[in-house]
């Protein structure tokens, strides 16, 4: 099992869940976020007040998945978020041990 | 209260195993019977009741076979099961009662014994062993054993003892106690409710805690109870409803009976949650509905009614309450309060109609919700009953037309008009004036996200912008200031009122159906025609913003442009920004979370952006004609090709911020400077007399006078710095020049010491001075120097002046921003500085917030854009003008 952590730009989350729940995917957290990568910051100005917006909004996307689908699900999460520019957000991967689902004590895949 | 013991012995079948296994079985036997009868009949009171006798025989059983002596000590029934409305799975509340610790120590191992027996039996019996003395003292950390000794009913044993507990233990107590009782009970009350977010609307309820449900209406009833033993009455239950809703709490409570009763059955336990699924079963199995069965969305709509009835009942005997234990002197001081006046009267927070027959007419009742929601008093029961035996007069004359608006206009900027509102509705006067709002009366969206019926939506709606002033969320105060900004909060209380009427009705696509409803509502309120299309622009992008947030990258350009081509006017979005975010925070209480909340700010605040920086370089052009041009020129169809020649090369913001009717007179103020005296034929701009035309009205309790001209050098300043001699305080102006060089600048202003207003021959003295020191007939300055004279006290600085030039966002000017303390004479001060530095003004946007004036120049030298040493210039004096600081540059 895999772990999947995804950052992408909040306008994209629609298309990147559609494309998630199109491979089979049946369960993510989702968490608004805020940060930064190399994309940084910038300088607005509203009222002649100068405003540093340096972490941007993002959302995170967390799901565990069994290994034969990641592979699918990344390519599902880069063609749905990929508009080319900067800020387009990251995907991190991560071995999982073991998954319980606490309600009945499944365990491995079958608690996915 | 009841002093015999009911209960039959239970039959106990033959031949036992051994008593106890009998009686199990007897008792499941018996309650599965019940289950069966219910699941057939559906009533929840007979089940109730059938509930009652069979544990009251139980009890009895157990009783003899415990029980040898039975003098001077008595099993009694406690709250539900004493009320003898024992729910499946409720807890049975049982007290043994002794007449002093002797006998309770005697009976100790016959109390296990009976509990040992019950509890096999599957009834989760809940004992407590009390001598009567223990019984007649108050414990203030067990509210809850005082209470439900309210429900003490005798089941065995001694009845002389029970009958000193019912007529006088307990009587006694609660008339020495009743103050502290009623003080502990409104406060667990309150308490109870706060954990329900005070709200009766819940996605998936609690029958039993939840506000509007049992536990209310068992409140309802001690507290008549208290009351009537504390005067010495003999409590009973038509005493704790109003007589006109009765009935209305009778249904409702067999209603949510029959509701807890089918929930404990369908969960086998204490559950009291009318979850989705149970609403989806209750529903299809037509369970308290009387007529079968009905969809999820109905079946709620009668629960939410049902529980509005208990909440509503609740309410008002607590200020009826409130009302009785008032001391006359105090009553007739409030009575008095300063708020009264000569149609309400105010105790204790609840208004009153002076003169009863008032409440028979429809004017005064509107008034009497306006007042509500002024001070956000509560309608008092006399009132409300009142008001309700007039329905069918005050159903037949609430105004719905150009009468109801002014009142209507007046409710919805008033700080508790929610409040107002959610009491027109609950006395369905609401949608006699606005009939659009029936469709949504209840109605319950079945999604996980919502968790109101959408008119309480749209009450909790209105009520967050009532509230962003008080908000202490960081995220939120921003938008507390913009909405202090509004022109015309009144039409965005309005939008929100009717922005989801749509979704009572068919079809998927709600937006197109509220629009539908609320242009009915503003045509059948006659609101003017730029107010009606402000409405309706609203109720129809009501959602525009929230799918730009998720669908639209809010940092891309082309986002923010296409979200102010849609939006057309600052004004605009910042009534659909407010709109938005009140949208949002209404639907549940999670549901605008801070990041939500800035990354609208940010959406905001970079489309605001957008319009200032954009208002020089889009510009129109005559060969290409909008729906904005048309809606113009079908004014003036006979003059198409000069309307389109006097837009060419004006601001595009000049045709969005003006009403197609201003446009066209604007249009025949032009055509007139040509008849003008001075005019050299077309407006050349040639320096010296040239032909004004002048308009003067007053709008919003402020005057606005229009300036059309052909430009020249310093026609700005001089126009300031006129209004500036007279007197005025310039709160708002714009300037813009078409391609001919002909000038459209509007000037909004206070007339500071009320000169036009209460002399009406000086508007027209007035208008000449303009013209004449604009034809150069007369001079500006000896009537400057005699305003900067009387102007002589040093102004206080609060707002710290900042000055910022941007040359990327027009190809031909420089974007000149100034945002600093508001002052007599500031624009002329401004305009005067760029006129000695020989700058022409091509477009200017001047507004004023408060104490904070937010101008924007684009300007240009020489015709074209500013050189670094200009604008060094430029920030130099103007700082040394507005500010006792250095200049800095952003």
């Amino acid at each position: 099992m895999t772990k999947l952590e995804t950052v992408i730009q909040p306008a994209k989350f629609d298309a990147v869940k559609d494309a998630l729940i199109e491979i089979g995917v049946e369960g993510m957290t989702v968490t608004e976020v805020r940060g930064h990568g190399r994309q940084k910051g910038h300088t607005e100005f509203y009222r002649g007040r100068e405003y540093t917006v340096d972490l941007l909004p993002k959302v995170k996307i967390e799901m565990v998945l069994p290994d034969q689908i990641v592979d699918r699900a990344i390519q599902a999460i880069t063609t749905a978020a990929r508009t080319g520019k900067i800020g387009d957000g990251k995907i991190f991967l991560a071995r999982i041990d073991e998954a319980i689902r606490i309600r009945n004590d499944d365990r491995g895949e079958n608690a996915l | 209260m009841s002093t015999e013991p009911q209960a039959a012995r239970l039959p106990v079948s033959q031949p036992p195993l051994t008593p106890e296994f009998a009686l199990r079985e007897r008792y499941r036997q018996e309650s599965q019977r019940i289950q069966r009868d219910f699941e057939a009949a559906g009533s929840g009171l007979a089940s109730l009741s059938s509930r009652t006798r069979l544990v009251d025989s139980l009890c009895l059983t157990l009783w003899e076979q415990n029980f040898r002596a039975t003098a001077g000590c008595a099993l009694i029934a406690l709250g539900g099961f004493g009320r003898s409305e024992l729910f499946p799975h409720s807890d049975v509340d049982l007290l043994l009662l002794t007449e002093d610790e002797a006998h309770r120590d005697l009976i100790k191992t016959a109390v296990a014994r009976l509990c040992q027996t019950m509890w096999d039996c599957g009834l989760r019996a809940s004992p407590t062993t009390r001598t009567l003395a223990d019984c007649g003292r108050f414990d203030q950390n067990n509210l809850e054993f005082t209470l439900s000794l309210l429900d003490c009913r005798l089941l065995a044993g001694d009845q002389a003892l029970f009958a000193r507990l019912h007529a006088k233990t307990v009587p006694q107590l609660i008339a020495r106690e009743s103050a502290g009782l009623l003080q502990q009970l409104s406060e667990l009350t309150q308490t109870r409710r706060q954990r329900f977010g005070n709200t009766i609307f819940h996605l998936e309820p609690n029958v039993k805690d939840g506000p509007g449900g049992l536990r209310d209406c068992h409140v309802t009833q001690w507290i008549g109870m208290i009351v009537a033993l504390a005067s010495g009455r003999k409590p009973d239950l038509v005493s704790v409803c109003q007589n006109s809703v009765h009935g209305e709490m009778l249904t409702a409570v067999e209603f949510l009976s029959s509701c807890r009763c089918y929930l404990h059955y369908r969960h086998g336990r204490d559950d009291n949650t009318v979850t989705w699924a149970a609403q989806e079963e209750m529903a299809a199995r037509g369970v308290a509905t009387g007529s079968g069965p009905v969809s999820p969305a109905e079946w709620m709509r009668l629960y939410f009614r049902h529980a509005k009835a208990i909440d509503r009942n609740r309410s008002q005997l607590l200020a009826q309450v409130s009302q009785e234990r008032s001391s006359l002197y105090r009553s007739f001081q409030r009575w008095r309060s300063r708020v009264s006046n000569n149609e309400f009267s105010v105790v204790d927070g609840r208004v009153y109609f002076q003169q009863a027959a008032d409440a028979r007419e429809a004017f005064v009742v509107l008034r009497l919700f306006t007042f509500i929601a002024r001070h956000g008093f509560s309608l008092s029961p006399g009132a409300e009953r009142r008001v309700n035996d007039a329905h069918v007069r005050l159903a037949e004359t609430m105004p719905q037309d150009q009468y109801l608006w002014p009142h209507l206009r007046e409710l919805l900027t008033q700080p508790h008009a929610a409040d107002a509102l959610r009491a027109m509705h609950s006395l369905n006067l609401l949608t006699r004036a606005i009939p659009e709002f029936e469709t949504i009366d209840l109605l319950v969206l079945r999604d996980l996200y919502h968790r109101y019926t959408v008119d309480e939506h749209t009450f909790m709606a209105i009520d967050a912008l009532h509230r962003l002033k008080l908000e202490k969320e960081a995220a939120l105060q921003p938008f507390a200031e913009l909405m202090s900004e509004l022109e015309h909060p009144e039409l965005l209380f309005l939008a929100l009122l009717l922005h989801d009427t749509g979704k009572g009705l068919e079809g998927a696509d709600h937006i197109h159906g509220s629009l539908q409803l609320a242009t009915a509502a503003v045509q059948r309120m006659q609101l003017s025609q730029e107010d009606a299309a402000t409405v309706c622009f609203l109720v129809a992008n009501h959602l525009q913003i929230s799918s730009t947030l998720r669908r639209r990258d809010i940092y891309d350009s082309a986002t923010i442009r296409e979200l102010a081509a849609k939006v057309g006017t600052p004004e605009r979005l910042k009534m659909l920004t407010l709109l938005t975010l009140a949208d949002i925070k209404a639907v549940n209480p999670e549901a605008l979370t801070p990041w939500k909340a800035e990354n609208l700010w940010r959406l905001y605040t970079r489309t605001a952006g957008y319009f200032d920086r954009s208002a020089d370089s889009e510009r129109l052009d005559a060969d290409i004609s909008t729906a904005a041009i048309e809606k113009i020129i079908a004014m003036l169809p006979a003059h198409r090709s000069g309307l389109l020649s006097f837009l060419d090369g004006l601001p595009q913001r000049y045709v969005l911020s003006h009403a197609p009717e201003e446009v066209a007179e604007h249009f025949l103020m032009a055509s007139h400077l040509a008849a003008e005296p001075g005019s050299t034929g077309a407006p050349s701009g040639t320096p010296g007399c040239q032909p004004v035309q002048l308009s003067l009205r007053a709008v919003s309790g402020q005057q606005e006078l229009t300036v059309v001209t052909a430009d020249r050098a310093g026609l700005f300043r001089t126009i300031a710095g006129t209004l500036y001699a007279w007197g005025m305080d310039i709160s708002k102006a714009a300037a813009f020049s078409n391609r001919a060089g002909v000038i459209v600048d509007v000037f909004c202003f206070k007339d500071r010491f009320r000169t036009l207003e209460l002399n009406p021959p000086e508007r027209e003295r007035f208008k000449r001075s303009v013209r004449e020191i604009l034809m150069r007939e007369a001079p500006l300055e000896p009537l400057l120097e005699s305003r900067l004279k009387a102007d002589h006290k040093p102004f206080k600085l609060t707002v710290e002046t900042r000055l910022r030039f941007d040359e990327e966002c027009s190809p031909r000017s420089t974007l000149l921003e100034v945002v600093t303390q508001d002052r007599p004479g500031l624009l002329h001060t401004i305009s005067s500085a760029l006129t000695e530095h020989d700058c022409s003004i091509e477009v200017a946007l001047i507004d004023t917030e408060g104490p904070v004036a937010h101008d924007v120049f684009y300007i240009t030298c020489g015709g074209k854009k500013l050189g670094p040493e200009t604008m060094r210039a430029i920030e130099w004096a103007l700082t040394a003008e507005l500010a006792d600081t250095l200049p800095c540059t952003w």
